[in-house]
């Protein structure tokens, strides 16, 4: 029998495609130096209003940057519950998945919003007036909560679609070949599919999550102090518009573009070898 | 001994397209069966019936003792029965090691060093043991097929199905192919092999059908179905292949 010490994994070579895709990867770095730069220059040279202006909006970025992370995690988990439920061979299961995605992306994400944070706790305390459950009367929405639950639930449709495409665009054969290996049809999901679907999908999953960073803005009018409200505020009791939404729309720029850099760099990470 | 794949008048249709119409066959244990056929006359559908990738209407199939019928019972027929594709279906996200390893050690529950070592002496049986650690694309696609054919053996199966294993290949490497096929023959492995290849059937086959219109017409020898057939059917169509 042959011993494995015979044959150890080959060095791993840096080929003249790796270089290339390094070169490119780091000439959209700049885009993002370039942005980032502007803002100091702004800051440096006009610290009035843009020094001022930045420190009102800075701690609005962490709510931005917690609500879409949180928010996102729970979208690519219910995102694949409801994909898979998506393809089930199960009429019932198949066809809640289908109604809640296509009632969800009928809905503008604005009222999604305003329903999760007016409308709910609302609806929550009648039920509880009606069963006098006195918890349930005195019940409170809190503002990050409800924007997180109505981010998740809205993108949680749009990201199942993403995952349906994925697992679909795997070869049948692919299945088969786990199948016919005797592996259960979970385990070929694990093993098999979804570690393709993965890297088909992840462009689309990048941009899903860029469009979420964006979309997070809508949570300022539900009492979420992000970057977006923060902006407001400060307009409110300044009026310097021009000023205030460049400033705003820069910072969205440095979060955007990084993303997207991250997202590049873990697709060309993960890319099959040929 | 009681023949180790038992097929009892299988029917199968998609949709208003009869693909099986009552097929039934015994085989032996150590048998290598060839079928042939036209295209669409149903014996990639009755090979895929084997081990129940494709579900049948009517009737029964046995493989070693085992009735097809609950998913646990068809997930152990499965394991017993290993199965060559015409398009390789290697798992192109695995090394060629981890293609071979990842049923053993999932399904079978082997400890990984064994699972590698028993690959390690696959791959050096059907010839390729320096390409354990390449991704499948960057082999050929004779070699994809051999990786394929011991990703199945890894599995130590009873019986081993192959569905038009070289119909993609490259002519100048539908031999290394044939050659791994016909080694396992002599070792004595009970094979039920789709395929055209009569050079193949004549030199490793115990027996030869050819089907048509989701039935067997004939069976005999290679020798005898290939030179000498009864039906007219079968003269018509290795009239056309020859």
């Amino acid at each position: 029998m042959a011993t494995s010490q015979h044959f150890q994994p080959p060095p791993v070579k840096t080929t003249p495609k790796e270089i290339n895709e390094k070169i490119k990867f780091d000439r959209w770095w700049f885009l993002l130096m370039g942005v980032i730069l502007l803002i100091i220059i702004l800051i440096t040279f006009k610290p009035d209003p843009f020094r001022r202006i930045l420190f009102f909006v800075s701690d609005g970025i962490s709510v931005t940057i917690f609500t879409t992370l949180v928010s996102f995690v729970l979208v690519l988990i219910f995102g694949l519950i409801t994909g898979l439920a998506r393809l089930s061979k199960i009429t019932i299961i198949r066809g809640i998945a289908t109604v809640y995605v296509e009632v969800i992306r009928g809905i503008p994400l604005l009222v999604q919003l305003m329903f999760w944070y007016f409308a709910f706790p609302s609806v929550i305390q009648s039920v509880g007036q009606a069963l006098s459950i006195p918890s349930l009367i005195g019940y409170r929405a809190n503002p990050i909560f409800m924007a997180i639950l109505g981010l998740t639930f809205c993108y949680s449709a749009y990201m199942s679609e993403v995952y349906r495409a994925g697992i679909q665009s795997i070869s049948r054969g692919q299945m088969e070949a786990a199948r016919s290996l005797g592996m259960t049809f979970v385990q070929s999901m694990r093993y098999v599919i979804l570690p393709q679907a993965l890297r088909v999908i992840l462009p689309p999953v990048g941009n899903e999550f860029i469009t979420l960073l964006k979309d997070s803005s809508l949570v300022s009018v539900v009492a979420v102090a992000d970057i977006t409200r923060r902006g407001r505020e400060f307009m409110a009791a300044n009026f310097i518009p021009v000023n205030t939404w460049v400033m705003v729309a820069l910072l969205y720029l440095v979060l955007t573009l990084f993303s997207a850099r991250i997202v590049n760099w873990i697709e060309v990470k993960t890319r099959l070898e040929r | 001994m009681a023949p180790i794949i038992q097929i009892q008048d299988v029917h199968k249709h998609f949709g208003h397209v009869k693909a099986l119409r009552g097929v039934s066959l015994e085989i032996d244990k150590g048998e290598v069966v060839v079928i042939i056929g036209p295209s669409g006359s149903g014996k990639s559908t009755l090979l895929r019936c084997i081990n129940r990738l494709e579900e049948f209407d009517q009737g029964q199939i046995i493989v070693d003792g085992i009735p097809l019928d609950s998913a646990e019972n068809i997930n152990s027929v499965r394991t017993e029965v290993g199965m060559v594709f015409q398009q390789f279906n290697l798992f192109p996200h695995l090394r060629v090691i981890d293609n071979l390893t990842l049923a053993q050690t999932v399904v079978r529950k082997r400890k990984k060093q064994d699972a590698i070592n028993n690959a390690l002496m696959l791959l050096e049986k059907v010839g390729i043991p320096e390409k354990a650690y390449n991704f499948p694309l960057q082999l050929s696609g004779g070699q994809q097929q051999r990786v394929a054919i011991a990703r199945a053996l890894a599995m130590n199966p009873k019986i081993m199905l192959f569905d038009e294993p070289t119909s993609a290949l490259d002519p100048e490497m539908i031999q290394e192919v044939l050659d791994v096929m016909l080694n396992l023959a002599k070792e004595g492995m009970t094979m039920v092999v789709v395929s055209h290849e009569m050079g193949f059937a004549r030199a490793a086959a115990n027996r030869a059908i050819l089907m048509d219109e989701g039935m067997i017409v004939e069976e005999a020898t290679p020798a005898i179905l290939f030179s000498n057939p009864t039906r007219e059917r079968t003269k018509l169509f290795l009239s056309k292949i020859l």
